[in-house]
């Protein structure tokens, strides 16, 4: 849907204007596409590892219940275990969350307390709005930067958890920067929407969710 | 410096960035840092990195998305429908008649869901289209959903007490069980309103259902099967201790899809839109989590909370008049902040003060549940309103006024839960000892 829009536009634009602002606004849409499938293609990661946690544990579970069941009949039992399950769990979670960040924002779905912002007139808002985009971009770029240097300390040292299953935290932790680094991006991307156009591409759909029209 | 006038101010400068419109979890992390870099010498990077870290891998936390898959899934099933026409049958003889339905089930849906806006939005989807087909009050109808919608908060599985454990480092399975006695008061005080409210305004009841012989009641029953299904695998399998939360939520999220599929409601698109939905909620809930952590941590480091407990400490009030101190706060404070953002802020920065007047943490942690609950329905900001406006396109202050009775029927049960602690420790003493 996306792709057919944009190459109207891009028809639209090369009938229209010169040459030399037509690859401007060329290039402001490939750019554009490219943010929105990095985002997307992160958030499909996100799911990925909480796919992974519910078969893991479900395998766990499945196996948990033949061992009763064959425990239960005399018979011989399998004793599959998934070694370090909660700790693998856990790093999938902590993967996931941060993967999803970015794309959460643009869904509008992070939470904060819009009831000034709606309630004041259109400039003041378009304010408003470009601060707190500002202030998250450099919030979440000293975060970035902070995890960055945790995880490099961990690559260092070649930091493994600490249960039955080694497994290098800089696994776990380099999606936590990249997703991080992503949510700096997606800040960044919608306060020059902002700017531009006086309001955050999300404000339709954050809408939408406080007044509960996504469950 | 004196570290009182600090700490208001570092709690003034929170509520200035929220009422700002900065997201919560970049306000939370941001009153850490401040408060690090006023009054340490420590370097708040690291410490944001670390916090972050051991708060984004734990393992009970991971039970969280997976309960919100699972109710998901649930949601995109016929999963409410069925349940509408398996209960109407039986509560359709008591005063008040069908409104019962939305009570109850709200409270059969709370066993399987962890969330009070979910609960609504699932029971309410059909049920306010048949009520008000049928020629009931607007109010009622409209009140009894939002009042018992919240109880999904309550009645385990419950996100906010998965919020709440994982903060102050409680098991989550004993929290869950102590909600389950005070969910139940809930159910029965709002019935006994609904069926007094009813005996004395017979003339604006609609006419009554036609009546079903009882084997066909026994019948309708068939249609609660999945739900029980569901109960049955994910709390049953927590209380017996064959699971733990986490893995109690997968068994749920694989209960859901079989649900799914034997409705006919399992597809594709279907199952991708739940994925997306539950990754986004659970996102955005353990944002603002990885925010309080490291909130949590500075606090820690600073001493602020305990230099705030002792300060109201000094006030010299009883623990009941600390409570209802406590309690007014949170309802204002409710007026305008969700649930989770509540309980995270109590856990990082009054925690201390709740321990050293003398509450018990699981007590409390059920007492905070409650009081989150009626935030749920206080206007402006209330997510059980916002799901009810999209519903019935009522203004949100016009919902506010219709959920008024049930918002004083939970006061009376805070009140009831303060004076007999019991009612939510009894059970988790019990059956764990």
């Amino acid at each position: 849907m996306h792709h057919a829009r944009d190459t109207r536009r891009l028809d639209v634009a090369w009938s229209r204007v010169g040459r030399s602002s037509f690859s401007r606004q060329k290039r402001t849409i490939l750019m554009r596409r490219a943010l929105d499938a990095t985002y997307a293609a992160a958030l499909w990661l996100s799911i990925l590892c909480l796919i992974a946690i519910a078969v893991l544990v479900g395998l766990q579970v499945g196996g948990r219940v033949i061992d009763l069941t064959l425990k239960s009949l005399g018979l011989p039992q399998t004793g599959f275990v998934i070694l370090s399950l909660s700790e693998i769990a856990g790093y999938f979670l902590a993967a996931g969350s941060f993967l999803a960040l970015a794309g959460t924002l643009k869904g509008g779905a992070h939470i904060r307390v819009t009831m000034l912002i709606n309630n004041v007139p259109p400039r003041a808002r378009t304010l408003m709005e470009a601060c707190a985009l500002l202030f998250g971009a450099v919030a979440s770029s000293y975060g970035t930067w902070h995890l960055l240097q945790f995880a490099l300390t961990s690559w260092r040292f070649n930091e493994v958890s600490s249960g039955l299953v080694p497994v290098p935290l800089i696994y776990p932790q380099s999606a936590m920067v990249l997703g991080a680094g992503l949510l700096a991006i997606a800040f960044i991307d919608e306060f020059i929407t902002t700017v531009r156009t006086g309001r955050p591409t999300f404000t339709g759909t954050e809408d939408a969710i406080s007044l509960g029209q996504e469950s | 410096m004196d570290l009182l006038p600090i700490s208001l101010g570092l709690i003034l400068l929170l509520f200035a960035m929220i009422g700002l419109g900065v997201w919560i979890a970049v306000a939370l992390a941001t009153m850490g840092f401040v408060a690090i870099v006023v009054q340490l010498t420590l370097p708040p990077g690291a410490i944001l990195a670390t916090s972050i870290w051991q708060g984004a891998k734990s393992w009970d936390l991971t039970a969280l998305p997976m309960f919100i898959l699972m109710g998901d899934i649930l949601f995109r099933t016929r999963l409410s429908q069925d349940m509408f026409e398996g209960l109407t049958p039986w509560l359709a003889r008591l005063p008040g008649r069908l409104l019962h339905v939305n009570i109850v089930g709200c409270t059969v849906f709370a066993a399987v869901s962890g969330s009070s806006a979910a609960t609504c939005a699932t029971i309410g989807r059909i049920s306010l289209t048949e009520l008000k087909k049928r020629g009931y009050s607007d109010a009622l109808s409209v009140g009894t959903l939002a009042g018992s919608g919240t109880i999904g908060l309550m009645i385990p599985p419950s996100i906010i007490l998965i919020v709440y454990a994982t903060a102050t480092e409680i098991s989550v399975a004993r929290l869950f069980i102590a909600g389950v006695i005070p969910g139940l008061m809930l159910t029965g005080l709002f019935m006994a309103f609904v069926i007094i409210w009813a005996m004395l305004n017979k003339s604006k009841m609609p006419p009554p259902e036609p009546p079903m012989p009882f084997i066909k009641r026994v019948y309708a029953l068939r249609r609660l099967l999945p739900v029980l299904v569901l109960i049955i695998g994910v709390i049953g399998s927590i209380y017996t201790g064959i699971a733990a939360p986490t893995e109690a939520a997968v068994v749920g999220v694989f209960l859901a899809l079989a649900v799914a599929w034997q409705s006919g409601t399992l597809s594709l698109p279907m199952l991708k839109e739940a994925l997306v939905a539950a990754t986004k909620t659970s996102c955005m809930i353990t944002f603002i989590l990885a925010g309080a952590a490291f909130l949590t941590t500075a606090m820690g480091f600073t001493g602020i909370p305990r230099v705030l407990a002792e300060w109201i400490g000094s006030f010299g009030l009883s623990q009941m008049m600390l409570l209802v101190a406590l309690t007014v706060f949170f309802i204002i404070m409710g007026c305008f902040l969700d649930g989770i953002s509540m309980v995270v802020l109590t856990t990082s920065i009054i925690l201390p003060l709740v321990e050293g007047a003398g509450f018990d943490l699981i007590w409390f942690g059920i007492y905070i549940v409650l009081v989150v609950e009626m935030a749920q329905i206080t206007p402006p900001v209330g997510f059980n309103l916002y799901v009810l406006q999209s519903l019935t396109g009522r203004n949100i202050f016009t919902l506010g006024l219709y959920t008024a009775p049930f918002f004083l029927i939970m006061c009376l049960a805070a009140a009831l839960l303060a004076i007999f602690p019991d009612i939510a420790l009894w059970l988790p003493r019990t059956m764990l000892e």
